[in-house]
């Protein structure tokens, strides 16, 4: 699709400046943070016809009273961090960039709330409430780039979510402007659930209300393990000490730590434990809890003198990346009772290297990020392949019972996985309601048709693939 | 020697290693413009399509449309480079992309004048080089003695203290600590020449090189070892730009008023006696912390001010936030400037601070503006201003 003259006409005549279809930032707009392979760039329109920088909600609402009228399909953007595709253009249309969206921010210290603005990223959100007591109460580990509209967009979780939730838990009012115009606030779980994780498919966030907590100082633990098996068992003992986060590396990943810091850490899983303590004797019945949980599951305790650093490396993993000259990344949920097989099957699966950081974001459950290295630049063929391979891993149904971490493009399809089936009627029929021209991010969250083979769908030919090409 | 190797980068490699992680996303022009062609991981992906061999004359010319313009957005704060995971020299880069605009034509006509003057004239403000030792005459000094005189400290005045009414304190300031420290010290007076920072800044390295030879021969023909300035631009030319210019060559040891009064208060030659009642904060500025490493010596040196109040601001030390004077931008969007800077002004405001002090006279310029408009009931000092204050008692 390209832009007829007079929706372009439109668009400029009222957004003026905010409004660009210049060929550079047609193509700056037209990834994420992996840009597609070419060959997958022939079935998915992924450069824009434009992109607008919403300011308002008046702004978004007249975006939608457009589109609607012209059937040019909208996309929304936050920071653009993640590798799922949600803010990419499958049918080109319009970019909406939400960056540019007022800011607010408002602290209710009664009822431990901020409002603000989508846009923003966590680190800065994180700042202003740090400066007044408060703190976050979970946050992903792209915290300084992720935008809080992002994150709930992908339905997120990150460190804090054992303790108090991902995103689902965390809002108490959603402002969205439908794709029908409507401008709505949401207050109820089940309204707000639709949301998260829905990728802008039911219409675009203007304002949220998140939970916050007081800054409360974090102590860290730290404990090894020789095994996945034992690891996983260390994870279900841990997990029952109330804690605000456990975060784990794989040996190859501990490494890399060694290499960075100089340090001499012992090649096995690594993990590192935060609780919120208030006092001495809260402190002292962490250090009990922690070391009774680590000799239950057979880990051994690490040195505390590597705790901190590798505690401040939890927003560094891509780091890694820059010593690589090529490399693959996908995030899963796993819950810890069925992933030894996960681990196991990955591990024999991949050669080369292999980085694995997880993060709990429940007591049962965690998020795993996977990285692979390669010491040589993948062809294009290579790096298709491997994307595949990584796929059917994430994505069949295993005993391990995972799913992806969202769906946005690459994983469309499979949100009843993530979410449930019941999740997925709800969400099926307000996306009727609110969005009978499927203009608001298509392609994203149901799978979309394929150009040029209108009679399949993204997610049979992906999964075919996966499986053929293996 | 050095070779333009040891300055240049390939471009395209190093717009090829970035992983889009987007933690450049704090970038203070970026926070303000919001367009992600102006983010560093645009810009960076801007210059992979530039220099992409398959790219076409018409899209190349598309391209260096927005990227020149990022690329003069940019306050050369730093903060990208010193959050990037994968440790690009982002610098170095945004330099070089400058130099190609320049050589494509493509320099504003502010910046091409400032460029202009700076070859003439020697200074940034175009003025003829008799005027350089106006400061002394305006605030009563006699330089005479101390012109290029033998000795192995000189003071470099720079042109912003020489020429700036704003800045007419620095200067004075600075040669009250020194002759009160009874520091045996020399000034270049008229044979001074702009230390290259704005060359610097816009990628100039071939012509920079020509400022750092003449400052480096004159200097040496004083017998100098140690050089002082008050100023962060000529403080990082001359740590960063002259030895990349002039390689070994380059031998004078660098230092920050701040780090030869923390020097000279540690041996007892320097004394702190005066209290100041009012509530101090410190602004790092990106040229000294970011560029330079230089955090702890202004700390130090405000400690030791008898009963002082200090209060950091809420971003500081390698976090600080930029007064967005710096990079040039002034010259290119001075509306750009003030957007940035009123989120620093807003810090000073929640910091409750009486006096902000800062070893910059752009920061010192930008926040003074930014004060003014805002209605802030704060003082700017320059550090050797206050540390005058210290001394003497209140002027």
């Amino acid at each position: 699709m390209t832009l007829k003259k007079t929706t372009r006409t439109r668009f400029t005549r009222y957004l003026s400046k905010n409004f660009r279809d210049d060929y550079t930032t047609l193509q700056i707009y037209s990834r994420d943070m992996s840009d597609l392979p070419k060959v997958v760039k022939l079935f998915v329109g992924n450069l824009p016809d434009g992109v607008i920088q919403v300011r308002n909600t008046e702004d978004m609402q007249k975006i939608y009273e457009i589109a609607n009228e012209t059937r040019v399909p909208i996309t929304q953007r936050g920071g653009g961090t993640a590798g799922f595709g949600g803010c990419v253009p499958y049918k080109k249309g319009v970019v909406v960039d939400t960056k540019g969206l007022e800011s607010h921010f408002l602290v209710d210290p009664l009822e431990l709330t901020v409002t603000t603005s989508p846009s923003i990223v966590f680190s800065d959100l994180q700042r202003q409430l740090n400066l007044e007591g408060f703190s976050l109460c979970s946050y992903p580990s792209s915290f300084h780039s992720a935008t809080v509209g992002g994150w709930i967009a992908h339905g997120g979780y990150g460190i804090g979510s054992i303790q108090y939730g991902g995103a689902n838990e965390q809002i108490t009012a959603l402002e969205v402007v439908l794709p029908n115009g409507e401008r709505k606030r949401y207050t109820e779980f089940d309204d707000i659930s639709l949301f998260v994780g829905s990728h802008g498919t039911l219409g675009t966030i203007t304002e949220v209300v998140l939970k916050i907590k007081f800054d409360i100082p974090l102590k860290h633990q730290g404990c090894t393990f020789d095994s996945p098996s034992e690891m996983l068992k260390g994870l279900e003992q841990l997990s029952k000490i109330n804690p605000f986060s456990i975060w784990f590396l794989n040996p190859d990943h501990v490494t890399s730590f060694n290499e960075v810091f100089g340090y001499n850490l012992p090649k096995s899983y690594v993990a590192i434990v935060s609780k919120e303590v208030s006092f001495e004797e809260e402190e002292k019945e962490f250090k009990n809890l922690f070391n009774n949980a680590i000799r239950a599951s057979g880990g051994q305790i690490l040195d505390r003198r590597y705790i901190k650093d590798i505690w401040d490396f939890r927003f560094k993993g891509f780091s890694l990346l820059g010593e690589c000259t090529d490399y693959l990344v996908t995030e899963v949920i796993l819950p810890v009772e069925t992933s030894e097989k996960f681990f196991r099957k990955i591990i024999s699966k991949f050669k080369g290297e292999l980085h694995l950081e997880g993060e709990m974001i429940s007591p049962t459950h965690y998020s795993l990020l996977i990285y692979l290295l390669f010491e040589e630049k993948l062809s294009e063929i290579k790096k298709t392949i491997l994307n595949l391979k990584l796929y059917k891993i994430t994505t069949k149904k295993s005993r391990a019972k995972g799913f992806p971490y969202s769906t946005g493009l690459w994983f469309s399809g499979y949100y009843s996985s993530i979410y449930g089936k019941e999740q997925y009627k709800r969400y099926q029929e307000f996306k009727r309601k609110v969005d009978p021209k499927n203009i608001s991010n298509p392609g994203k969250v149901i799978s979309p048709r394929i150009k040029f083979f209108p009679l399949v769908r993204l997610k049979a030919i992906v999964k075919i693939a996966s499986r053929l090409i293996i | 020697m050095s070779s333009s190797t040891d300055w240049h980068v390939d471009l395209l490699e190093i717009a090829q290693k970035c992983v889009y992680c987007g933690y450049c996303s704090l970038c203070p022009t970026f926070k303000e413009l919001k367009w992600e062609t102006y983010q560093p991981r645009g810009i960076l992906e801007q210059i992979r399509m530039y220099f992409s061999e398959g790219i076409k004359e018409d899209e190349k010319v598309e391209v260096s449309k927005t990227l020149f313009e990022a690329i003069f957005a940019c306050t050369m704060c730093k903060a990208c480079e010193n959050i990037c995971l994968v440790d690009l020299p982002l610098l170095k880069v945004w330099e070089q992309v400058r130099q190609e605009a320049f050589k494509k034509g493509r320099w504003s006509p502010l910046l091409l004048s400032l460029y202009n003057k700076v070859k003439t004239t020697q200074n940034i403000y175009g003025l003829p080089a008799e005027e350089r030792l106006a400061w002394a005459g305006l605030a009563g000094l006699n330089m005479s003695k101390r012109t290029k005189k033998k000795a192995s400290i000189a003071y470099f005045v720079g042109c912003q203290a020489s020429y700036s009414g704003k800045m007419g304190n620095v200067a004075p300031s600075v040669v009250k600590i020194l002759r009160k420290t009874r520091v045996n010290f020399t000034i270049l007076g008229l044979d001074e020449w702009c230390c290259g920072s704005p060359i610097f800044l816009a990628g100039g390295y071939s012509v920079g090189k020509t400022f750092a030879k003449h400052n480096h021969d004159k200097l040496k023909e004083l017998g100098v070892k140690r050089i002082v300035t008050a100023c962060s631009g000529c403080y990082r030319a001359f740590k960063i730009g002259y030895p990349r210019v002039l390689g070994d060559k380059w031998d004078i040891e660098v230092l920050h008023i701040t780090e030869l009064a923390d020097e000279l208060i540690k041996k007892g030659k320097l004394k702190l006696k005066h209290a100041i009642k009012e509530k101090i904060t410190f602004k790092d500025p990106c040229e000294l912390v970011r560029h330079c490493g230089l955090v702890e010596a202004p700390r130090e040196v405000i400690k030791q001010i008898p009963n002082v109040r200090f209060e950091e601001l809420p971003s500081n030390k390698h976090d600080a936030l930029c007064c967005g004077g710096g990079g040039l931008l002034k010259l290119n969007d001075s509306d750009l400037v003030s957007q940035v800077n009123s989120h620093l002004i807003s810090e000073i405001e929640y910091s409750e601070a009486e006096i902000v002090a800062n070893g910059c006279p752009t920061c010192k310029d930008t926040i003074l503006a930014g004060v003014k408009k805002n209605g802030l009931n704060v003082e700017v000092l320059d550090i050797s201003e206050l540390i005058v204050r210290a001394m003497e008692g209140e002027q």
